[in-house]
């Protein structure tokens, strides 16, 4: 991420977020990323969830214009792609986006070692390391990881971390008009994802990929797809 | 918005197994003193003059082109150092060793320049004082030696490169036996630049540079229909794997044999990287040479057809998830 990208980010995650957030985004500001990880890695021992309910989505795409608007990206690119499943007798949509893999492909094949998994589950990226390959847009399973032409690098879904670390949600999940999205930390067992996700109703999106899914999981009623 | 590689990729993983093929021919003809047993030789060898000057430059361009593909890394050039540093990535692998190819490469050019131009090595010596107390040959072969090793790792590492995306793209992982996890690509890749690369040297420069006199000796014609039928061997496994393994895997094989990608396997690839260089090849071998028709069309039609391989598997990779 760019100093430029950084602070526009926490300038627009104080803006939403609010007064209590404020100390703790301008802080953020002033740090780079490892020195943020480390940090934040002492404030919190967070895991953190993000379950879709594919039975609530209806494919509005709000999650993708908050997501657009609250990263700023240029016309036609997007943190999260969307795809219409089933048939004539059943129609859901799956929205995808980075799954924060706990075993990243995408981390694996960059040759510059630009991207990382936090201890919360959180995939992240040093930006200022990536040269622009493309590798790792070619080997996410997902789908997930965006090429940038204006800056030339591979970007992705950060999961509104400022937000999230301040206490608040990821823009894709305030936006959701049905409800569909649900956000909360894995390490509270009594959390809505933790109940969704113990409770097996809520699943990793194609475990066979062998890449771990560490944040996301869906909840899917399609008798074709929930294998 | 999903980026696809296309022709850029198919041309610089075409010119690597290209450079990398005629440095190995060359190495193979220095090693196994093939290159002193031509009828104009121990001057001229047109295998290892033309392997050895052309494989390095080859590789070169095509690591510019790849180079101009990046993003953030063109306009600040000082992070492409940073792509030595992540062991875990194949693409790093990959910088290590065409960093270490293209100037072995380039100085075995050199050695062989200096070797059939004395005047070149008189040249060089004047300059370069102790040159005069080594011996060129032995040198020759040590860099020959080194650069053939380097040659074979190139050229399989240009299939690495594609097949270690992994479950993203089914088709350029699927593996060379049943339940065998080890891609096929890899090995195709350098059975087809060893392909290239001997059509280079021994079917278009010794048949060219010769004025049809190539030099007696069925030898490279058999290892050459071995390369070639090995080749094909590999295509079909490849093919009858993916539908084999399904799902996004058995879609690329089925544009490949009769879907949009059809024309070219079976123009390029059948056509060209197989019936006409094995005619070639056995009439060749029963003449005993290469006519300058047999080399001329054997050559073209492989180097066309090396170019189009590449093409084929990349633009017929399905992404799974898509």
């Amino acid at each position: 991420m760019t100093e430029k990208d950084v602070s526009r980010r926490h300038f627009m995650g104080l803006a939403l977020a609010g007064g209590v957030t404020a100390g703790l985004g301008v802080k953020l500001a002033r740090l780079s990323e490892s020195e943020q990880n480390q940090q934040l890695a002492q404030v919190t021992k967070a895991k953190y969830a993000l379950v879709i309910d594919t039975t609530k989505c209806t494919g509005c795409k709000a999650c993708v214009e908050a997501c657009n608007l609250r990263n700023d990206l240029p016309e036609g690119q997007s943190y999260i792609h969307g795809r219409v499943k089933g048939d004539e007798h059943l129609t859901w949509f799956l929205m995808v986006q980075c799954q924060h893999c706990a075993n990243p492909p995408c981390a694996t094949v960059c040759p510059t070692d630009v991207t990382y998994v936090r201890d919360d589950g959180v995939v992240l990226i040093d930006e200022e390391r990536c040269v622009g390959c493309k590798y790792c847009v070619y080997a996410c399973p997902y789908d997930a990881r965006v090429f940038d032409e204006e800056r030339g690098v591979a970007d992705k879904c950060w999961l509104c971390l400022d937000w999230v670390l301040a206490g608040g949600e990821p823009a894709c999940v305030q936006a959701c008009i049905p409800g569909a999205r649900t956000f909360g930390r894995l390490d509270d067992p009594d959390s809505e994802v933790s109940r969704l996700i113990a409770s097996g109703r809520a699943k990793r999106l194609h475990p066979d990929f062998g890449t771990d899914p560490g944040v996301l999981a869906y909840v899917i009623d399609d008798p074709v797809e929930s294998e | 918005m999903h980026h696809e590689w296309g022709w850029l990729a198919a041309i610089y993983l075409f010119l690597g197994g290209l450079g990398s093929g005629a440095l190995a021919y060359a190495a193979l003809f220095e090693l196994t003193g093939r290159r002193y047993e031509g009828e104009r030789c121990p001057d001229i060898c047109p295998v290892t003059l033309v392997g050895a000057t052309t494989s390095g430059p080859l590789v070169a361009v095509g690591v510019i082109l790849l180079i101009f593909e990046l993003g953030a890394g063109l306009r600040d050039p000082l992070r492409i150092p940073l792509m030595y540093t992540h062991a875990s990535s194949v693409m790093t692998w990959g910088v290590w060793l065409l960093t270490l190819f293209i100037p072995v490469a380039f100085l075995y050019g050199l050695l062989e320049i200096m070797h059939v131009y004395p005047n070149v090595q008189d040249w060089t010596i004047r300059r370069v004082g102790a040159l005069r107390h080594l011996s060129l040959k032995r040198v020759k072969r040590i860099v020959a030696a080194v650069g053939g090793v380097l040659a074979l790792s190139v050229a399989t590492y240009t299939g690495v490169l594609i097949s270690a995306v992994g479950p993203a793209v089914p088709f350029w992982s699927t593996p060379l036996l049943p339940f065998l996890p080890l891609p096929t690509l890899p090995v195709l890749f350098l059975i087809s630049a060893l392909s290239t690369g001997e059509a280079l040297t021994v079917d278009l420069a010794a048949t060219i540079l010769t004025r049809g006199q190539a030099p007696r000796g069925r030898r490279e014609h058999f290892i050459h229909l071995g390369l070639i039928t090995g080749e094909a061997v590999l295509v079909g496994q490849l093919l009858a794997h993916a539908f084999l393994e399904g799902g996004a895997a058995a879609t690329s094989a089925r544009d490949i044999l009769v879907g949009p990608h059809s024309v070219v396997f079976w123009v390029f690839i059948m056509v060209l990287a197989f019936a006409v260089p094995f005619v070639g090849h056995v009439y060749a071998a029963g003449r005993g040479r290469h006519q300058p028709s047999t080399g001329l069309v054997s050559g073209v039609s492989l180097i066309i057809s090396g170019l189009f391989l590449r093409y084929l598997i990349i633009v017929s990779g399905i992404h799974a998830f898509l």
